[in-house]
């Protein structure tokens, strides 16, 4: 006969406001199998664990009850302290009233009734608990990083220091993302290569870091600790141990300066045989398979003119793309993010040359950039004698991007900062902003620098931006002085929203990711664990968690690194035993559970011709349970029996 | 329409039944109520949907010409489609006059009728005398592009189809900057000068800028730009001499029809300087 | 509570803008409240350079209950209804339709009705037309009717006493 103990929180007035708790208390004392029946006002706390403690000694408890908050906020503490009272902490059941009853209703009289229901159900199930063992699964004391920006080369290297191995996958040739984009970075002004590429160099010559670059995750598969995860190589048609990145090959290309540079985002050319850029890691160069003349047609010229120029013959087009297997226990995904297109708003004219955006303009700032460092006009290449840039292009927009983007009003406020300095007194700089958000460390006083540059400040959105031929003209209404302004210039730099990367849906897709609703990747909470995601040994960092500057993408990247080492770091894992099991006798091995299992967790044996469950995978969803023909399919401490038996009661 | 723009009726009275379309005359529609929506927006309201429901008696989709009236028209069947109480409340009052809106039939103006539903490739067909070198200038009209919310016939920021059309039919055309300025027709009923002025404002930059003409699908547009140019030209102190003629009088003209058949004697602009080939 | 306008010495008018924004609502779904003054529609307000209708303006004023103000002025009565303030407003608040309530309102209030439109009013409400035309001139001064360009005759309502009662219903009725 089970020997249950009810123990009854009020929760302060969360509870205890709605539901009459020592009417609850003496009702569940009466109850079959009960032995003793407490409350008290805050049941989580360390005086609530002792009193649960303490009465399981002097009652000689077998199961425990706890009439409390939802079992999301406190289960796993419950079990812990009827652990540690010496009790199985399977043998624990919650009835949730808060939640499902104080919390929803109003009457006191009704809640406290259906109060009674629920422990009374609770306690049902209670007398059927099974005292569930946790299993272990091995750890492999390895790493995936996915994406090889600041976010990425900062978690690599985190957890490279600790002592683990990574893999660190970037689809670019080179590694480095949009901070290499950049020439300066807010608020410090500091250089942005100069502050990245010692980080990149470690990250090439650090002994736990194997790269993978123009590289892509093609597959993945296992479970948290013990993931099998294909890489796939793109082909870079140079033999990467003979190229001395001497840059003959890009010299002697038939299409140099013909193909649009995706780097310099577009505001400048490279050959089919490029580097992305002077710093780039690995410092090699790379084949372009979508407009080499040899890899599209077949043919270039008599003979391909790289192949010719390259004096170590690294050039090899017979390569093929590779796929890799690699073993990992972590994952951190640190893909970032892209651009709006601001031809979604088309009146602000981004179809004229003149109207370009923050990144096409730190591409003509960067001094490794298409106009190396001179501010030029993209239509006439002649020096602006007046700039304007419009602030929140499709941010903060029901329309558009419904999120702010964060960074958008410090990059505008760094690049005045950057026009004045390179352009001198006599250009003209009109910023039309919604707000300011300088928020951060040392953001308020660059703010408050750049409002002493003579930068003339318009508060408002214009409405359109008219192309004039030579000139651009906006109007907008500044409410600060309530006028209408006309700006005639000669150069307008668009704002715009950050968005996730185009490829985010199949991304998320092929980890069993979520997205938030603005489609960036979804953190399991976004206060407590916002670089935890909902599959387990994955995380994200940085902004293909959401748009964010680089210091807070540092601090996440060595966040990220810390979680997944709390995985790492141990040899084993408890999986939690709340998952799924097949009754053997019951089982006809018709196989419909392995189909429904949307995590890969059930196989057929080919000899026993049962299904099995693989218990590192299965995450106790239900699937199956559902969908077993034959009652085979059972899901632990969640019986048909246990359930049953629940409902009896009530009845 | 402002019963009259005769020269836009005549006109695509003529062109039409040249592309396989077959025009219905039905009796018993109103007003659209559109300029009646500042003084009370139920009448508006009420206006449309009788006639939507006396199209929808006679089984037929609604052709409204006048941008206006489409967009009347469009917005009456967003909100009736949209809010079944209201649409209640309309069906309750065009009970007294035997009607009832359901919402099944469609409404269409001249810019989609030519374009997507008689087609380009149809317009080429019978173009017998191209506009060799007329660089003309497009007015698509506010109401025709805008609110794209409820649905309109054409891109709200950047409209190509009037343009698509010109080229079959030989003209030339090119952007300017003012392609989407208001005509300023709505303040004629208060406020006629501001209007005015919105008018000569535009055409000055369309001469300006050296096109030969401006077509238009609005009759209210073409009431402002082509009978008031004078009195524009006057309120914007500017010369204003620049032919103003409806779309489907231009179809007409490349199509080789008569200027009369195509009401071209209607028009107060300078049309007789256009030399057609 | 109460919010007083230091200028005018008005006083918030809730209710009355609780009833705007029901009217609103009735025949669209947004309100008001979520403007954050960008000034979008302003900026390329169609009637501003010339009348100094300030579209955001009028929606602030709205927010802020000060509706007598709005609904006794001139300048609601200068919008030219091109709706661009609605196409391209960030987040979708739309000037236009909140002045086509407050002149509803001001003609409901009694104030006068300004320009020609009380003419088109009772065109309508007889005819079933804004105006009556019986011919047009050409540009060498000759007048056509519709049957000498062989035009059909226009389409009127048919039953014009039935057409009439609804129109004069609706009339009374507040939207």
């Amino acid at each position: 006969m089970r020997r249950i103990g009810v123990f009854v929180c009020h929760c302060g007035i969360n509870i205890a406001h709605t539901v009459d708790v020592e009417e609850l208390t003496k009702y569940a004392s009466n109850l079959n199998g009960v032995v003793v029946s407490k409350s008290y006002k805050y049941m989580c706390s360390d005086v609530g664990a002792t009193l649960i403690k303490d009465s399981i000694k002097e009652f000689n408890l077998d199961c425990v009850v706890v009439a409390s908050c939802s079992p999301r906020m406190h289960e796993h503490t419950f079990r812990e302290v009827v652990s540690d009272g010496g009790v199985n902490p399977y043998r624990l059941e919650i009835a949730n009233i808060r939640e499902q009853c104080s919390w929803a209703h109003s009457d006191k009289e009704k809640a406290t009734e259906k109060a009674k229901f629920l422990i009374r159900s609770a306690v049902a199930k209670a007398q059927l608990l099974e005292p569930l063992k946790t299993s272990n699964i091995p750890v492999i004391p390895e790493a995936l990083v996915i994406g090889a920006g600041i976010a990425g080369i900062q978690a690599s290297l985190d957890l490279a220091n600790n002592g683990f191995k990574v893999y660190l996958v970037e689809k670019e040739p080179s590694i480095g993302g949009r901070m290499s984009q950049l020439d300066k970075t807010f608020p410090t002004l500091d250089c942005s290569s100069c502050i990245l590429t010692p980080k990149m160099m470690e990250v090439a010559n650090h002994q736990n870091i194997e790269l993978f670059t123009y590289s892509e995750l093609a597959g993945i598969e296992g479970s948290i600790g013990n993931y099998k995860v294909k890489i796939k190589k793109k082909p870079r048609y140079v033999d990467l141990e003979k190229c001395t990145g001497c840059g003959d090959c890009a010299a002697a290309c038939r299409l140099k300066d013909r193909v649009t540079n995706e780097f310099d985002m577009g505001m400048g050319k490279r050959g089919a045989a490029y580097m992305p850029f002077p710093q780039a890691v690995p410092l090699k160069y790379t084949i372009d398979s979508k407009h080499c003349l040899f890899l599209t047609r077949g043919k270039c010229g008599e003979t391909p003119a790289c192949r010719e120029a390259c004096a170590q013959g690294a050039i090899n087009f017979d390569q093929k793309e590779e796929i890799i297997e690699k073993k990992v226990g972590a994952i951190i995904v640190t893909t970032g993010y892209d651009l709006l297109d601001p031809s979604s708003l088309y009146e602000y004219g981004y179809a004229a040359p003149d109207v370009i955006t923050t990144l096409e303009l730190e591409r003509l700032i960067s001094s490794s950039g298409p106009t190396k460092g001179e501010i030029l006009r993209p239509s006439d290449k002649q020096k602006p004698k007046s700039v304007t840039f419009i602030l929140c292009v499709g941010s903060r927009d029901e329309t558009q991007c419904t999120w702010c983007c964060r960074i958008g009003c410090m990059s505008a406020l760094k690049q005045v900062y950057l026009l004045r300095e390179k352009l001198g007194e006599e250009l003209e700089i009109n910023l039309c902003h919604t707000d300011v958000r300088s928020y951060g460390k040392g953001y308020e006083e660059f703010y408050r620098k750049v409002r002493g540059l003579k930068t003339n400040m318009f508060r408002g959105r214009p409405s359109e931006v008219r192309d004039m031929g030579a000139q651009q003209k906006i109007d907008i209404f500044d409410t600060t002085t309530n006028k209408l302004f006309e700006i005639t210039t000669d150069l307008v730099v668009l704002v715009p929203a950050l968005v996730p990367r185009s490829n985010a849906v199949d991304f998320a897709r092929l980890l069993h990711l979520t997205l938030s609703g603005d489609g960036f990747l979804l953190e399991a909470h976004p206060k407590l664990r916002p670089m935890d995601t909902f599959v387990n040994g994955i995380f994200i960092a940085g902004c293909c968690q959401g748009p964010k500057d680089i210091q807070d993408t540092v601090s996440q990247a060595s966040g990220a690194a810390s979680r997944a080492t709390t995985i790492l770091a141990k040899k084993e894992l408890e999986i939690d035993p709340l998952i799924a099991a097949v009754d053997e006798e019951l089982c006809t091995g018709c196989g419909v559970c392995v189909e429904v299992c949307p995590y890969e967790a059930r196989i057929l044996n080919d000899k026993s011709k049962i299904a099995e469950v693989n218990e590192a995978l299965c995450v106790g969803c239900g699937a199956c349970i559902a969908s077993c023909p034959s009652n085979a399919s059972i899901h632990k401490n969640f019986t048909k029996k246990q359930i049953l038996n629940m409902v009896d009661d009530i009845l | 329409m402002p019963t009259e723009q005769y020269a836009y009726e005549l006109s695509l009275r003529e062109i039409l039944p040249l592309l396989d379309v077959e025009l219905v005359d039905i009796e018993g529609f109103s007003c659209c109520g559109e300029p009646m929506k500042s003084v009370n927006q139920l009448m508006t309201l009420y206006l449309s949907a009788r006639n939507l429901a006396i199209g929808e008696k006679h089984k037929l989709d609604l052709f409204a010409p006048c941008a206006m009236c489409h967009l009347a028209l469009s917005e009456c069947k967003y909100v009736l489609d949209s809010n079944p109480e209201m649409k209640k409340r309309i069906n309750e009052m065009l009970d007294s006059e035997d009607l009832n809106y359901h919402g099944d039939k469609g409404i269409v103006h001249t810019v989609d009728l030519l374009h997507d539903y008689i087609g380009i490739e149809a317009i080429k067909q019978h173009v017998k005398k191209p506009l060799k070198g007329l660089k003309i200038a497009t007015h698509y009209g506010c109401h025709l592009i805008r609110p794209s919310e409820i649905g309109r016939p054409v891109h709200s920021e950047n409209p190509q189809k009037i343009e698509e059309i010109l080229k079959a039919l030989g003209a030339e055309t090119a952007p300017y900057a003012q392609k989407l300025d208001c005509c300023g027709a709505s303040l004629l009923a208060n406020l006629p000068e501001s209007a005015l002025t919105k008018t000569g404002q535009k055409l000055k930059a369309i001469q300006e800028q050296g096109f030969v003409a401006l077509v238009d699908v609005c009759p209210w547009c073409h009431k402002m730009f082509d009978s008031k140019q004078v009195k524009a030209g006057e309120t914007v102190a500017a010369k204003l001499d620049i032919p103003v003629l409806y779309l489907t009088q231009l179809i007409g003209l490349a199509f080789g029809l008569k200027r009369e058949k195509l009401g071209l004697e209607l028009n107060l602009s300078p049309v007789g300087k256009l030399e057609f080939g | 509570m109460s919010i007083i306008d230091l200028t005018s010495m008005g006083e918030s008018q809730s209710e009355l803008r609780r009833e705007i924004n029901e009217r609103l609502s009735k025949l669209r779904d947004e309100i008001s409240d979520y403007c954050f003054q960008c000034a979008k529609c302003t900026s390329g307000c169609e009637a501003h350079k010339l009348l100094e209708l300030e579209p955001h303006k009028i929606v602030a004023l709205l927010k802020r209950g000060l509706i007598d103000e709005l609904v006794n002025s001139d300048v609601i009565w200068t919008c030219m209804s091109c709706f661009k303030c609605k196409e391209r407003c960030p987040q979708r608040v739309a000037p236009v339709d909140i002045l086509f309530s407050l002149k509803n309102l001001a003609v409901l209030s009694g104030k006068e009705i300004p320009g020609k439109y009380t003419a088109m009013l009772q065109s309508v409400l007889s005819i079933g037309l804004i105006q009556d035309v019986q011919s047009v001139t050409t540009h060498d001064g000759k007048t056509k009717k519709r049957d000498e360009l062989s035009l059909p005759s226009i389409s009127k309502p048919t039953d014009t006493a039935k057409f009439q009662m609804a129109l004069s219903k609706i009339a009374m009725e507040k939207v």
